[in-house]
């Protein structure tokens, strides 16, 4: 059959292909468990856990720390402030507030690239040039989106549910914590994660903001240590790239399903 | 009954707080308008990072507008930024992500989720990381070298001193594939079976099929893909920073990388805003292109 040829040489193509695009991770875990890794690709003469080891000590430690940091604060501040203004939103017929959200949208999509030297500044005054600063300026980036997403799992949630609980005596505050939010659950979880991975990844921020090297996030921290000039310890950097990548590529496959359909629905509803 | 604009009674009685629950987000988003406006107003500025201008900066017109023309950087980084974009995401990422698309659907699955698996991994690595593996993978000693240039019998080649710019292309196709991959997948889907099956009856070539019956119906998810991806590429830092720094001279300086030279290497605020402004208009440019094309059924 002509046809079961081609598709077995399409396979094998695309085998031939896959094979490539993950040959940088063989060779990445190659040198992390590598004791005398010197960034060739070849079999360890042993195995060891030492890179690991050192890539959670000192600085290294101290950087990982700083990371979880901004990104769990970025993710928790954006999900709280987002909650509680999407919420209203949600639920008042305030005019003209979708026009309002979309703008803020479309303005967020144009890069933040262009607001980095006013943010610069008024951290600079305030005293902000640190995580702290990191963590807010993140936040601002990321709330435009968050809220909109936020409000629209807020309108799924069926208003006749609320209007029951309220008969039978349930304030505001219980409505929200009992009802709406339990209900929304599953989107609130995948936009903290998205905003999780998004300040874990980020770069130039940071890079701008850290100013001392227990101050540095991962990202900032593994460019500087294989920027630096001189021997590079490739095992070091071997291990700390994979502990520093784990939780994005962790997170993915948990949430794998949630996402994928995160994915078409951003694309055909833009 | 409830009238359509008649506020809920549990509101009603709450909207004090409800107002004061918003007010957080509503001086964040503030704070996002007033840094937009301000990224505006420097670029009619000399403002510096350090020095005299930091404080005593004065009002220069369009000053560092017409720099952006008469001097060399801006527009060696905005043909750089263009080559870019290009390769690494309209041709790259856009043309590899819809032939894998296509070609997965047929496929077993067991292959089919291996190959998802390793254009994920990409998608999913801190830019950083990836940086860091290119940086090794093509190093003199790198894989690249040990595997193929050197078994062949030629000297070890420095790729990203010798060709940056295709390394920080191919890089970027390598980690950005899955996103065009996952979205022309969606669209695949929805083209409906029927439609290709009668192409196919009446003697349509898989190119035809491919050319006038399946892309015209996927069109607006191709415009929606361009959109994001021209968008990201347009101002992508990490990677390219990373991994060259833009050189070596200034071969693979891209535009988010001369703005973030001008501004913070060489302290010029006002000029990085003017470049940072044009690179806004540029991409909204662009995207205006691309929404058209969303929109209008031809």
């Amino acid at each position: 059959m002509e046809n079961e040829g081609h598709s077995r040489a399409m396979a094998l193509a695309l085998s031939f292909m896959a094979l490539i695009w993950i040959s940088p991770f063989a060779w990445l875990i190659l040198n992390a468990f590598d004791p005398a890794a010197t960034g060739r690709l070849a079999i360890p003469q042993g195995v060891t856990l030492g890179n690991f080891a050192q890539a959670m000590s000192g600085n290294a430690g101290r950087q990982f720390l700083n990371s979880i940091y901004i990104a769990a604060g970025t993710a928790t501040l954006t999900v709280i402030v987002g909650i509680a203004a999407a919420y209203p939103l949600s639920r008042l017929k305030i005019p003209g507030r979708n026009a309002f959200l979309w703008a803020l949208v479309v303005m967020r999509m144009l890069p933040s690239i262009g607001v980095l030297v006013p943010m610069y500044f008024v951290s600079q005054s305030m005293g902000l040039l640190n995580n702290y600063g990191v963590v807010l300026a993140l936040t601002i980036l990321n709330l435009p989106f968050t809220l909109l997403l936020l409000k629209n799992f807020f309108d799924t949630v069926p208003v006749e549910l609320e209007e029951a609980a309220y008969v039978e005596g349930a304030s505001l505050w219980h409505i929200v914590t009992r009802i709406v939010l339990p209900l929304s659950r599953a989107g609130i979880a995948v936009v903290w994660f998205f905003t999780f991975t998004g300040a874990w990844n980020e770069f130039l921020l940071p890079l701008i903001f850290s100013r001392t090297e227990q101050g540095f996030p991962m990202s900032v921290g593994l460019y500087a240590a294989f920027g630096q000039n001189g021997a590079i310890q490739y095992g070091f950097l071997a291990a700390y790239s994979i502990i520093y990548a784990a939780p994005a590529v962790g997170v993915y496959f948990l949430l794998r399903r949630n996402m994928n359909t995160g994915f078409a629905g951003v694309g055909v509803k833009g | 009954m409830a009238m359509k604009n008649q506020i809920n009674p549990w509101l009603a009685s709450n909207v004090w707080l409800l107002v004061i629950a918003m007010l957080p987000a509503f001086l964040l988003l503030a704070a996002l308008i007033y840094f937009t406006a301000w990224a505006f107003s420097f670029s009619f500025t000399d403002l510096e990072l350090v020095g005299r201008k930091s404080v005593n900066w004065s009002w220069v017109g369009f000053e560092n507008y017409v720099r952006l023309w008469t001097r060399k950087g801006f527009l060696d980084a905005l043909w750089t930024t263009v080559i870019f974009t290009f390769f690494s995401a309209i041709v790259g990422q856009s043309v590899l992500g819809f032939l894998l698309a296509g070609a997965l659907r047929t496929t077993r699955s067991n292959l089919r989720s291996f190959i998802e698996v390793a254009i994920m991994l990409g998608w999913l690595l801190p830019d950083i990381v990836a940086a860091f593996l290119w940086s090794a993978t093509t190093s003199q000693t790198g894989l690249i070298n040990n595997l193929i240039i050197t078994p062949l019998g030629f000297k070890p080649v420095n790729f990203i001193s010798e060709f940056a710019l295709p390394v920080v292309t191919i890089a970027n196709i390598w980690k950005g594939t899955a996103w065009s991959y996952l979205l022309f997948s969606a669209a695949l889907d929805s083209v409906s079976r029927e439609v290709v099956e009668a192409a196919k009856v009446d003697g349509a070539t898989p190119f035809q099929r491919i050319w006038l019956v399946i892309l015209p119906i996927i069109r607006p998810h191709i415009a929606t893909n361009m959109l994001f991806i021209t968008i990201w590429t347009f101002t992508y830092f990490p990677l390219i920073y990373a991994l060259t720094g833009g050189g070596p001279g200034r071969q693979s300086e891209t535009l988010a990388i001369f703005m973030y030279k001008q501004s913070f290497g060489t302290g010029k605020l006002g000029y990085g805003s003017a470049i940072s402004v044009a690179m806004l208009l540029i991409v909204g440019a662009l995207s205006l292109i691309y929404l058209r094309l969303l929109r209008e059924p031809k």
